[in-house]
């Protein structure tokens, strides 16, 4: 998913750049707060680690391997402002040192990979284990790894569904000069990563497990509130609220493209039609056009649609099941 | 002032066992100080305690003459040279010479180059310089750690477990180049047989000291080494079974050359016996 | 339609520093070279008019030509980055014509070329150390060489870890449905964890030992000198020459 540079609409870029400064300003200032000077090998050793597991190849069948992306591993594993940190930092030495992902694409990588995939992936198994795990169940049962395994997939999925968006909104603004056509991007990023997601939840699942198991004292977990303060203060520090926020923030993100493209997506469209000297109603050329269209549009609402119910909803859960204090 | 005073200190892990209990330790300044004992002693934690990173502890511990506590740790650290067991740990930089100045350029030391030079010389590295420590076999690792931490010039170098992992070689050249610095030392470590060649004096500690002496007393008290689970040097289990078997051993030695002199006086005592008979009394065999 | 990723990481980190060593682009100072590529990557991003994208790419080859940089390394690493660049130029060929794809393809290659003979040319440590002094935060650049240093050392594990496992005659998953497999991978991953935790800790003593403090200093700090200037210069010009000719076509 490491986008190069010269692929994307200059403007798209620019936008994933200021998008990113933004959510990593703040979480550098949120960090500052609660991190001291021990910490920075930590987050640097697990980086590291998210790094070199990034390197493993697991097989996807008919030949094809896949990549860990990692960001819901590192923020079920300390929280999702440190993983956008560490994410960060994993990308920045992939783009300098490897030219895997460029730098002006920098920006865009991150939001995908460094805040999109931590934040919805922490964001969806928070949200679940309560209420797939059993209360009081020590180990790490069936219910807590399910949790996991969704955050890990849909971690992927959203992040995939990310660049989809920001491949078929480069081409449409820049009228097929950048970018990659609806048509194209988004079913292959959607579907590849469908699969793909599996695999990053299997094996997130796996660690996760792993450690728990060897040694639950490795990284740092959350701390629990002691207290829990009242009134409005007391629904931001809820888990459920932070993870709903978290959620949110990740679609968030991907709205700016959204408005660019509906902004401009017919001029875009237009202008490429006439100067290929397509006339409108040419059956062979212009349906994959209206049709990428229309598809792209309703695909894109559809899944931000079901997917903000879906955790609306899951948030309504947990909300009435009664807040729990600790995780 | 004595350069290391520790009086009275306990110190217990976060699950609560004691690591150490109530020890009591002083180093002179030129001093060359062994601790030993098994492993989980509390060899190693002592070191660490020193330099500030074991907290909190109760009783007294001071580094020329500054008291150690919450917030004098990076005062106390400016006066310490500490080599981890890993070298690894240790090594930073992407070259020899930039990782011994990581220290002097840290701590705003004036002449850099120079201080890199003259601790790279000290212990014999200096054609290694411009390498890559990554690629460095486990030894030459060792001696770059080493020059790492003379170049700050510390008032006491904390060593530990410096000979572990070191093939005979190594080891043997590690232990030339420690006795040739001419610096204050406390050395954890199991490794008798290097430690003897190097200090002047030992600390048994098992979680609390239990013997206090020189070297040279250590090698001939078997139950305080017994009791400490140690093995005495070579060269003391070997003079020991000459005495065993009716030799005249008049000193155990500690160091290699004191092993040679006496075998060299054992011989002479011992043709002089046969020529004179058992006692002065004439006649031989 | 599913595209196998190539990206392995095949380069192991520490061999990006030997070919370092064969270059004079090691002896420009970190932040002139970071400035004179920036710029061009950010130049050559903006560029659509097929004439000035192919001229991008001359320009980067030539700047690849002329770095002594060892070619079989650009070359296997230019291959680890292919895969996003191919699916974008094929799919761009496809839609918008055969000049659009070629548009694309020529675009990202020449950026992927010049950032990874940058990278080929600097020691891993300098590029770190001369973000810094281009006022990118202490936290990050120093995250960014603690982070590298972990890395050589956890890739050597990983390697081990692999081929004790496959002495034990597991070598790989065939698919994702098995099982086994992936629980092994993950295995293998999660022990790599396990153990980092502690030697985070030791090198935060290791680094306090030796007097570190928020900042990760080089010996001797570099100088910005004739050479220096020269590159920006050329970097810059040509970048502008571009960009003025792409904004005259785009009218």
């Amino acid at each position: 998913m490491h986008i190069p540079d010269g692929l994307m609409d200059p403007t798209v870029a620019l936008t994933g750049w200021i998008e990113f400064l933004v959510v990593a300003a703040v979480a550098l200032y949120m960090v500052r707060g609660r991190t001291s000077e021990k910490d920075i090998p930590r987050i640097a050793v697990l980086a590291a680690g998210v790094f070199v597991a990034q390197m493993l190849n697991f097989p996807v069948g008919g030949g094809t391997t896949g990549h860990l992306v990692g960001g819901a591993l590192m923020a079920i594993m300390v929280g999702p402002v440190v993983a956008i940190m560490g994410m960060t930092v994993i990308l920045i030495i992939q783009a300098l040192l490897f030219g895997d992902g460029g730098v002006t694409a920098l920006g865009l990588n991150a939001v995908n990979m460094a805040i999109i995939a931590p934040l919805s992936g922490w964001g969806v198994y928070t949200l679940l284990k309560p209420i797939l795990a059993k209360k009081g169940d020590a180990r790490f049962g069936p219910g807590a790894s399910l949790a996991v395994g969704v955050g890990a997939w849909a971690s992927v999925f959203l992040a995939a569904s990310a660049c989809a968006a920001e491949l078929a909104v480069s081409y449409a603004v820049s009228g097929g000069a950048y970018g990659i056509a609806a048509t194209v991007s988004v079913p292959a990023m959607l579907g590849y990563h469908a699969v793909i997601g599996v695999g990053e939840a299997a094996i997130t699942v796996g660690v996760i497990t792993y450690l728990w198991n060897v040694s639950p004292g490795a990284f740092a977990r959350e701390a629990s509130t002691t207290a829990k303060p009242s009134g409005l203060r007391g629904v931001l520090h809820s888990r459920v609220a932070q993870a709903t926020v978290a959620v949110l923030i990740a679609f968030a993100l991907a709205l700016p493209l959204y408005f660019m493209y509906s902004a401009q997506g017919e001029d875009g469209l237009e202008t490429v039609m006439t100067e290929n000297g397509v006339e409108e109603g040419s059956a062979v050329l212009t349906s994959p056009f209206s049709y990428g269209e229309s598809y792209f549009a309703a695909l894109f609402a559809g899944i931000l649609g079901f997917l903000a119910t879906a955790l609306m909803a899951l948030a309504l859960l947990r909300v009435l099941r009664g807040r729990e204090s600790t995780d | 002032m004595k350069t290391v005073e520790v009086s009275g200190l306990s110190y217990s892990y976060e699950d609560g066992t004691v690591a150490l209990k109530d020890v009591s330790i002083s180093v002179e300044d030129g001093e060359k100080v062994a601790v030993v004992g098994p492993n989980g002693a509390g060899k190693s934690t002592l070191l660490h305690l020193l330099a500030g990173f074991r907290m909190p502890f109760t009783g007294t511990v001071a580094v020329a003459g500054v008291r150690l506590d919450e917030g004098t740790g990076d005062q106390v650290r400016r006066n310490i040279g500490l080599l981890f067991q890993d070298p690894d740990d240790q090594i930073f930089m992407p070259t020899v010479e930039e990782d011994v100045a990581f220290g002097p350029v840290n701590l705003g030391m004036d002449d850099v180059q120079g201080r890199v030079e003259r601790a790279l010389r000290s212990v014999g590295i200096e054609h290694l310089a411009k390498r890559r420590p990554h690629r460095l076999s486990y030894g030459m690792k060792k001696r770059v750690a080493i020059a790492g931490v003379l170049a700050m010039d510390p008032r006491v170098l904390l060593l530990d477990e410096p000979t572990s992992g070191l093939d005979p070689r190594s080891r043997a050249e590690l232990v030339t180049v420690l006795r040739g610095i001419k610096r204050t030392m406390v050395i954890a470590t199991h490794d008798l047989d290097a430690a003897a060649e190097v200090v002047d004096r030992a600390v048994v500690l098992n979680t609390s000291v239990a013997w206090q002496g020189s070297m040279a007393e250590l090698v001939s008290a078997k139950d305080v080494l017994e009791g400490a689970g140690l093995e005495p040097p070579q060269t003391a289990k070997l003079f020991r079974r000459m005495a065993g078997m009716g030799y005249d051993v008049q000193t155990v030695p500690v160091t290699m050359d004191q092993a040679a002199a006496e075998f060299a006086a054992v011989i002479e005592r011992e043709a002089g016996r046969r020529r004179d008979g058992p006692k002065g009394t004439g006649g031989g065999r | 339609m599913l595209v196998a990723h190539v990206r392995g990481h095949r380069i192991r980190a520490e061999e990006l520093d030997e070919y370092a060593r064969g270059s004079w682009l090691v002896r420009l100072d970190a932040r002139a070279k970071l400035v004179g590529v920036l710029v061009f990557v950010v130049a050559t991003a903006l560029l659509t008019e097929t004439r000035l994208v192919l001229a991008s790419l001359a320009l980067s080859v030539a700047f690849a030509a002329m770095s002594q940089v060892p070619p079989r390394h650009l070359a296997k690493a230019y291959l680890g980055a292919l895969p996003f660049i191919l699916v974008a130029s094929a799919s761009v060929f496809l839609f918008a014509g055969a000049e659009r794809g070629v548009d694309m393809w020529a675009r990202t290659s020449s950026c992927v070329l010049a950032l990874l003979v940058l990278a080929s040319g600097t020691e891993t440590f300098d590029l770190f150390s001369g973000l810094r002094r281009l006022h990118v935060p202490a936290i990050m650049t120093t995250l960014l060489m603690l982070t590298y240093k972990f890395v050589l050392v956890m890739a050597d594990e990983m390697a081990r870890m692999t081929v004790a496992r496959r002495a034990r005659g597991f070598g790989g998953g065939r698919s994702l449905l098995d099982r086994r497999g992936l629980r092994l991978l993950s295995y293998t991953a999660g022990m790599v964890f396990v153990r980092s935790s502690d030697r985070a800790d030791r090198t935060y003593e290791a680094l306090k030992a030796r007097g570190f403090d928020k900042e990760m200093r080089p010996m001797r700090a570099t100088r910005v000198g004739a050479l220096d200037g020269v590159f920006i210069a050329w970097f810059a010009t040509s970048s502008a020459l571009l960009l003025v000719m792409q904004l005259g076509v785009a009218g």
